[in-house]
């Protein structure tokens, strides 16, 4: 299959601080990826370098195998289309803006209207094209950004935090019009979020992304302290771990392989804690519970489960995971 | 006070009754300043533009000489551009001295750095989500200052109104470069500073309330820009 991103070797630095430090990634042409990561991870950064708004200070970015130089040619510009995470219009009309976005894209000016037209449908806004732009709600504007990145019909949709301060139902709008656009064929999407279920329920692939590096890690349940031989202290918990990393900070709990029992258990595990059950929602087809203990844990178990185990929210449950579930980086 | 107030009757009358050589007057001094503002406009904004959406080597250095020049007394342009001028300067064979043009010329140097500085303040206090989204939807240089102009017009505007105030109220350059020459050269301001010499009062005041009423119309103009 035909990679739309091909990543080596990249370091990016600001300020004497490394932003992103990616070995390798390569993002698969038709896939829908999502950056996962927590604030200040490198999402927005990584999102700019595909969009090659950023450029590295190390390392090289292969576009559909193609090499890109300093500057991007105009069909390569053309097969990306970009969504910030609080997206800019400018003065106008809904259509005016995607009018302005074909016109700089070279779109000769017989097709301008069918295309903004088409734009508009594919957002399911055609309603909107002579409002003004400064007059749309939050998840209108972000949905008119999207008509506007996908107008000029580039193979590539990047989008940062996309979700970010929309209610449900503007949410759910416009989860519809980014899996629309990555139905078509050959179509590639990548966005951020640091919501780890919209990921699972939107892509193909995550790519998780903690302090600017790819990690394999689940970051569902993650803690930040320090390594003390077999013990990660994060100030509030200890861990009991079987990595020697002596530089890591961070931790990361697989929620599927924590086991929630109503009374404690007597295993060979050796990370057991009692908490609070906080929270029971369905998630794609699965029960994710929240139990407060010193830490919050996140612990993903079956419906069947949920009723066998019998349990109510306030409940003191225990939970007990092995060393081996434990991931530190 | 009756001297004052006898003056300033005067004036009116003199405004009123349209009279053909304070016209002439006015009428020299708007052409000037206008030609001036729109040379140092087409230069000023795509530079200022230019500037405030790069970085290079040597640019806080040339923001250094522009906030200098900004407050260059103009005497020393007409200074500089006198000896240019004049028949034994190297461009004397031009023959621009005390002709409208080297009043223009003059006019268009003082208010460069005035314009640009303004520009570049106009591009930098825009959206900061302005330039990105515009390259990321593939605007480039030249597409990409029309664009920016576009979206900052109203402060651009502004700079331009500021510039033609500053150059339709300047005396130094256009006293030394025009030469203060009847119905050719003789603006506003080297018309109020000749005529008060010679005693005529009425007449320089009359330009005066002209160049105010001038300077009201460009301040309502600048806060209607505030406004939109």
């Amino acid at each position: 299959m035909t990679s739309a991103y091909s990543l080596n070797n990249i370091k990016l630095e600001q300020q004497s601080k490394t932003i992103l430090d990616i070995p390798q990634l390569t993002i698969t042409s038709g896939q829908c990826v999502a950056l996962l990561g927590e604030n200040g991870a490198g999402k927005t950064s990584l999102i700019n370098l595909l969009a090659f708004t950023l450029h590295p200070q190390q390392g090289s970015i292969q576009l559909f195998d193609q090499p890109v130089n300093s500057k991007l040619t105009p069909n390569q510009r053309r097969r990306i289309g970009l969504v910030h995470q609080q997206p800019y219009l400018l003065p106008g009309t809904v259509a005016d803006n995607i009018r302005l976005a074909l016109s700089l894209q070279g779109v000769h000016q017989s097709q301008l209207s069918s295309l903004t037209q088409q734009a508009l449908k594919q957002v399911n806004l055609t309603d909107l094209a002579d409002q003004a732009a400064n007059t749309l709600s939050g998840g209108e504007l972000k949905r008119v950004a999207i008509a506007r990145a996908i107008a000029y019909q580039p193979d590539i949709l990047l989008l940062d935090e996309p979700f970010s301060h929309l209610d449900q139902r503007h949410m759910q709008q416009l989860e519809d019009s980014i899996t629309h656009f990555a139905q078509q064929a050959g179509k590639t999407v990548v966005f951020s979020t640091h919501d780890r279920f919209q990921a699972q329920a939107l892509a193909n692939k995550t790519v998780n992304l903690m302090a600017g590096k790819i990690t394999a890690a689940p970051l569902l349940n993650l803690y930040h302290g320090q390594l003390n031989e077999h013990y990660f202290d994060t100030g509030k918990m200890q861990f009991h771990v079987t990595s020697t990393l002596s530089h890591a900070r961070h931790l990361a709990v697989d929620p599927r392989e924590i086991i929630v029992s109503p009374q404690p258990l007597q295993s060979s595990m050796r990370n057991n804690f009692s908490g609070r059950l906080t929270l029971i929602a369905e998630e794609s087809n699965a029960i994710r519970l929240t139990i407060q203990c010193a830490e919050r844990f996140h612990v993903i178990i079956s419906p069947e489960a949920l009723i066998s185990l019998n349990l109510s929210l306030g409940n003191t449950v225990w939970l007990s995971f092995k060393s081996t579930a434990v991931t530190v980086f | 006070m009756n001297y004052f107030t006898e003056s300033l009757l005067a004036a009116f009358r003199l405004i009123i009754s349209l009279d053909a050589d304070i016209f002439r007057i006015v009428l020299t001094s708007v052409f000037i300043s206008i030609t001036a503002t729109l040379i140092a406009a087409l230069l000023a904004i795509p530079a200022g533009v230019s500037m405030a959406l790069n970085s290079f080597t040597g640019k806080a250095t040339l923001q250094h000489l522009l906030n200098t020049l900004m407050s260059m007394p103009t005497v020393v342009i007409g200074l500089l551009l006198y000896g240019l001028f004049s028949r034994l300067g190297p461009l004397g064979h031009w023959g621009l001295l005390y002709t409208p043009t080297a009043v223009i010329i003059a006019e268009a140097i003082l208010i460069f750095p005035i314009m640009m500085n303004l520009t570049i303040s106009a591009v930098n206090s825009a959206d900061p989500r302005l330039i990105p989204t515009l390259i990321s939807l593939g605007a480039r240089s030249f597409t990409l200052t029309v664009h920016v102009v576009k979206a900052t017009r109203y402060p651009i505007l502004a700079a331009l109104i500021i510039g033609f105030g500053r150059a339709i109220g300047e005396v130094g350059a256009a006293m030394m470069l025009g030469g203060n020459i009847q119905g050719f050269t003789r603006t506003m301001t080297t018309a109020i500073a000749l005529e008060t010499s010679k005693g005529e009062f009425e007449l320089g005041l009359a330009l005066g309330l002209l160049l105010l009423m001038i300077a009201f119309a460009l301040n309502f103009a600048l806060s209607w820009l505030n406004k939109s």
